[in-house]
């Protein structure tokens, strides 16, 4: 008990630290909020000015600081500059997209991925295992964007068989029954999802394939196997079981930064999350925005980190001496 | 369906100046009148009534609009002139800010006679009098926004649930997704022909083009890139429709220090140096190369809106690389080693910034590099945030910068504060007292006449101190899907005619009668 | 490109191949179970000629890599025997431009991936050799390396300035990839540290940092040698991104990021702008991949 209460406060601690340099390279960074977007002719000085004395950007930075973090203890995440609403809004408008996102693709990465795995762990050697290790080598080594945007030509703009981009058809998605609605849905989700999953079931496949063969191998299956257990249960409730313990913890890990490693993939097919959230706050120098986006982010790294010690450490409690 | 590349920020009207935003809030709120398909600014001919039927002058600095008895904010009430005194004392406050407030400094009063007529005064008479007293404001309903604090407009609920008396009606906005209108079946002017409108937000233009050539959306009212044009061509689905831009391009040169500007610029202050510049650059070429055909070399900052302005007697110095050696080399600066100019340990060696987000202005860049390369002068191109550079221009701390410039239908206010001496955006220190002059001059001119002579002298006096390089003028290209008949652009603003487009009976598709 | 190009890039490929089937004729233990896998031959063949066309790139290339040949006329021309790879929306050759960006992007992946592997290594030997006092720090500066996501860090701090140059483009990639690899190595060092031989070491008095060098960090290679080249291809997918993104490698210099950037507006128009770097880079990482696998299977001699 008393070690988890260390690293919590020490979670915290990392929180902090966190914060204090984004917040100093956002605020030290050159450009300032409140400048049109588009081909405008800037606001004159003085109302940029204006603008800024409102969200206290005239302040020493010091005092700004503070300030934001006062306001977050708190609760309060703050109003974005460009968008015009409070932050905390525009967060929970994002989040379901990207969870949703996040979950379909780690669907495809864990599905796909772990059934290539087992065939391959099946067919250890042969060609077809061959093929498909070189296949999935190929596939992990794509940039995401890339792989995005030549789906995105091959199968909606050329072939028009989905959607190009959004996450509804808002024309008539409200007219849609509850079915429709949902195959909608489905059919503009496709892509972004097996863009971020297909590399991601590369690197399960990869990942994985060795773990299926050697508890193909392992001593306690080739006495279940010589005890006369059919091959088919072998497979699946002693030889896969075994194989996954290791990927779950990978999994449990990789999930954050499917959700804001995104940032690239929903770009490419305007979907509506985090990722994209982030990546035009930066652009556009929302500070709350950006903030707002790194304390999500490393939330849930840092609670994904203690959540796999804590798993480690009820396993062994070495670990939990050793930390001392 | 319209495909928008971004999401609007708040759809009340003073609050904003943004494009997407003004393409839709004025499907929702009226002005008094508008300019017609002419564009004329100047006195009031060609103007077009809106919430105003009529107007005339008590005074030479009187103006006294009759507004439509039949119109209606879409709650039922009626538009009064108490509104339209409400809403200058909106556009003019100071907590408010409004981006059009500058644009209003001449009129000094506006006042509600009786429910029906509102009397505008002004500080004094000049030619786009009219003009200013219609074009920026859109009438505001006072009765809902009169208990709003002022310091709150700014992040007002109102903004996200407008109430308006234009022919359409918002239905919902979902962050991040779209915003759709609905047709006021009732308008005073005539109901709309296309029911409802859905603009869909994108991240950038390049997916708005995919989504429109994919057929997920009708319309978007410029591709920009002639990429994006030969896509929607090959399109069989889309029409193409061409119409003057509003958008014109240039290379603003720093004529003061890099981040002093207190201290004349090494390279770019001496004027033979500039024009050598422009002379060693072949425009006419470069556009063909970047806009095929979608655009062209305008004699001055000047955008395809303004055709009033692009005098034929102004001479454009042709592209001469050899007649720009000879400038260079008459001004010591010698070709070096590498290729590169020297002059007293000096290399030539421009900085240009460019905006990351835009292509065309990259491309320009890349072009410029090598063709500037060819006369020994190096050109090292800055990528950067438009946001970045914006702060860069505005501290003075660059060398060269690629800018583009929307404009509206008036070139009075953009060439006014671009290159006076203490124009707001004047970034690059331009000055010459001839050019003020004759600014002032056709500011203030009474006659059409008048005002037209000195704007070109002004130009005139702007294209032999070469302070840039004018690169382009964008045509409009928009592509509406083929079902959509009597489809007409404005070119200050493309959605002017929005509510006479129409899509014939027989060739609604499901999507058209969805209803909600 | 003219008959001479095309014999110079053949000659180039078969200077790869005879390297690598000199390398295969070594028959130390590792060399050979290096290449137990066909791929691995292939690949590092592949790696040795993307090396060799961006290191001859001046020689091998028909033009300069920023050479606009027509701006009108030739401008997205398909590929063709004279431009191999077509040109692009400036009318540049694209392999000459595939060539040069090579330099760049395999120059900032494995310099990068230097940077990564000095500070990771450095840091992970100091956290895990020394323990008491310096590891709890600096783990827990690891921790908050690792809780922001790479990709949020290195734009926050390209946001600093305008356009990084190469050099500091480098060390940021470099100092914001070391994370991962301090963890791996302190975990080897702190398995080797208590290993009876560095024991042996210790108790004959020997000073700290003689034994890092001489016993630890050599027993701690392996790991190291395999994260780095995993990494440098990480590294190059990042400065894609970075490129497409618009804060990578500035032009006029070519990588193959910023070539995917610039071709992304002609996708639909001229797909063979965006593809060929794509796949250069694709190929280049997967080659890497398969070189990281073979290097573990060959430095790690439990296998």
């Amino acid at each position: 008990m008393r070690w988890l209460a260390r690293r919590s406060l020490s979670a915290v601690a990392t929180l902090l630290v966190v914060l204090t340099l984004v917040f100093g390279a956002i605020h030290l960074a050159p450009g300032t909020p409140f400048m049109p977007r588009g081909d405008r002719p800037p606001l004159d000085a003085a109302a940029v000015a204006r603008l800024q004395a409102r969200f206290g950007l005239d302040q020493p930075i010091a005092v700004q600081y503070g300030r934001y973090i006062g306001a977050l203890v708190r609760g309060e995440l703050g109003e974005s500059f460009s968008a015009r609403r409070p932050v905390a809004a525009m967060i929970a408008d994002a989040i379901p997209n990207t969870l949703l996102l996040a979950a379909a693709a780690l669907a495809i990465e864990f599905l796909l991925g772990l059934g290539i795995s087992i065939y391959q762990g099946i067919h250890a050697g042969s060609h077809r295992d061959r093929a498909l290790t070189n296949l999935t080598l190929f596939i992990y080594s794509l940039p995401t964007f890339w792989l995005g945007l030549v789906l995105l030509l091959v199968f909606g703009e050329r072939l028009h068989w989905l959607p190009v981009g959004g996450i509804t058809d808002p024309a008539i998605h409200d007219s849609l029954s509850i079915a429709g609605r949902a195959v909608d849905r489905i059919r503009h989700l496709i892509l972004p999802a097996v863009t971020l999953g297909l590399i991601g079931a590369a690197g399960t496949a990869r990942f994985e394939r060795p773990a299926v063969i050697a508890a193909l191998h392992d001593d306690y299956i080739r006495s279940a196997r010589a005890r006369g257990v059919g091959s088919r249960r072998i497979l699946w409730a002693h030889a896969v079981r075994n194989a996954l313990l290791p990927y779950i913890t990978l999994a449990g890990l990789a999930f954050p930064f499917l959700l804001t490693g995104a940032v690239v993939v929903e770009s490419v097919f305007a979907w509506p999350g985090m990722g994209k959230l982030a990546a035009d706050a930066i652009a556009t120098r929302d500070y709350p925005v950006v903030m707002a986006a790194t304390l999500l982010a490393a939330v849930m790294v840092i609670v994904g980190n203690l959540a796999a010690d804590c798993c480690y450490a009820v396993a062994d409690p070495r670990i939990r001496e050793a930390s001392r | 369906m319209i495909a928008a590349p971004g999401e609007p920020s708040t759809l009340l009207p003073p609050m904003t100046d943004e494009a997407l935003d003004r393409d839709i809030f004025d499907q929702l709120f009226l002005k008094l009148a508008d300019i017609g398909p002419d564009g004329n600014t100047v006195g009031d001919q060609g103007f077009r009534p809106a919430l105003a039927a009529r107007w005339d002058w008590a005074s030479p600095v009187a103006l006294v609009f009759h507004l439509d008895p039949r119109a209606r904010w879409h709650d039922g009430r009626a538009v009064t002139a108490g509104d339209v005194a409400f809403t200058f004392a909106s556009y003019t406050d100071s907590t408010i800010d409004s981006p059009d407030r500058a644009n209003l400094s001449h009129i000094v009063s506006v006042e509600a006679r009786d429910s029906a007529t509102a009397v505008f005064t002004f500080d004094r008479r000049y030619p786009e009098m009219f003009f200013d007293a219609v074009y920026h404001m859109r009438i505001l309903p006072a009765h809902l926004l009169a208990a709003l604090p002022h310091s709150q407009w700014r992040t007002a609920a109102f903004g996200r649930t407008p109430v308006g008396d234009g022919p359409y009606d918002l239905v919902r906005w979902t962050a991040g997704q779209d915003v759709e209108l609905a047709a006021d079946s009732t308008f005073f002017l005539g109901r709309p022909h296309l029911r409802r409108l859905v603009w869909r937000f994108t991240p950038d233009l390049s997916v708005a083009v995919t989504q429109v050539v994919a057929g997920d959306a009708d319309a978007i009212q410029v591709l920009v890139a002639p990429d994006n044009i030969e896509r929607a061509t090959a399109a069989s689905h889309l029409t193409l429709y061409r119409y003057p831009g509003s958008v014109y391009t240039l290379v603003t040169f720093n004529l003061r220090a890099n981040g002093d500007r207190t201290t004349a610029h090494p390279i770019l202050a001496d004027v033979a140096v500039r024009r050598a510049l422009v002379l060693a650059t072949d425009r006419a070429r470069m556009a063909q190369s970047i806009l095929r055909g979608h655009g062209r070399v305008p004699p001055g900052p000047l955008s395809e809106m303004w055709m009033g302005l692009w005098f034929s007697d102004i001479v454009v110095p042709p592209f001469d690389t050899a007649q720009a050696d000879r400038l260079l080399d008459g001004r010591g600066w010698k070709t070096g080693r590498d290729g590169i100019r020297v002059r007293g340990g000096t290399r030539m060696t421009i900085h240009l910034a460019v905006p990351s987000s835009s292509g065309m202005r990259k491309a320009y860049a890349t072009l410029l590099q090598e063709e500037l390369r060819a006369v020994g002068v190096e050109v090292m191109i800055d990528q950067m945030e438009a946001a970045t550079m914006q702060d860069r221009e505005r501290t003075g701390r660059f060398d060269a910068a690629i800018e583009s410039w929307n404009t509206d239908p008036s070139a009075t206010s953009n060439l006014a504060e671009a290159w006076l001496e203490k124009g707001p955006s004047n970034f690059g220190g331009y000055a010459n007292p001839r050019f003020d002059s004759a600014v002032g001059r056709a500011l203030a001119s009474a006659s059409p006449g008048d005002s037209r002579r000195a704007w070109h002298d002004a130009l005139a006096t702007l294209a032999s101190d070469s302070p840039g390089i004018i690169l382009s003028a964008l045509d409009n290209v928009a592509a509406v899907d083929s079902r959509v008949s009597d489809v007409t652009f404005r070119p200050d603003y493309w959605g002017a005619d929005l509510r006479n487009w129409r899509i014939r009976g027989d060739r609604l598709t499901a999507r058209d009668r969805a209803e909600r | 490109m003219n008959l001479a190009h095309w014999a110079a890039l053949a000659v180039t490929a078969f200077v790869a191949i005879l390297l690598v089937a000199l390398l295969r004729r070594n028959n130390s233990p590792p060399v050979q179970r290096f290449f137990t896998k066909p791929i691995a031959a292939i690949a590092l063949a592949w790696l040795v000629f993307a090396a060799l066309t961006a290191i001859a790139a001046p020689w091998l290339a028909p033009y300069r890599p920023s050479q606009q040949l027509d701006i009108v006329a030739l401008t997205n021309r398909p590929p063709s025997w004279i431009h191999p790879l077509g040109t692009d929306a400036f009318s540049r050759d694209l392999l000459s431009r595939i060539f040069y960006g090579g330099r760049v992007s395999l120059g900032v992946g494995i310099l990068a991936m230097a940077v990564a592997i000095v500070a990771g290594g450095t840091i992970g030997t100091v956290a895990g050799y020394f323990r008491r006092g310096l590891d709890g720090p600096l783990m827990r500066m690891v921790d908050v390396g690792l809780a922001v996501p790479r990709i949020f860090l290195v734009l926050a701090v390209t946001a600093l300035g305008s356009g990084l140059t190469l050099g500091p483009l480098i060390l940021l990639l470099g100092l914001t990839g070391w994370f991962a690899t301090s963890r791996l190595v302190r975990a080897e060092v702190l398995v080797l540290r208590d290993a009876p031989f560095v024991q042996a070491a210790r108790a004959a008095g020997a000073a700290p940092w003689r034994v890092i060098v001489r016993d630890v960090v050599p027993n701690a290679a392996a790991p190291m040698i395999v994260s780095a080249a995993l990494g440098i291809g990480n590294v190059m997918l990042l400065e894609a991104a970075l490129s497409f993104l618009g804060v990578g490698v500035q032009p006029p210099a070519a990588s193959w990021g910023n070539m995917i950037a610039d071709g992304r507006d002609q996708l639909a128009t001229a797909p063979w702008t965006t593809i060929a770097p794509g796949l250069a880079i694709a190929l280049v990482v997967m080659a890497l991949n398969a070189v990281g696998d073979a290097l573990h299977d060959a430095l790690d001699p439990r296998r």
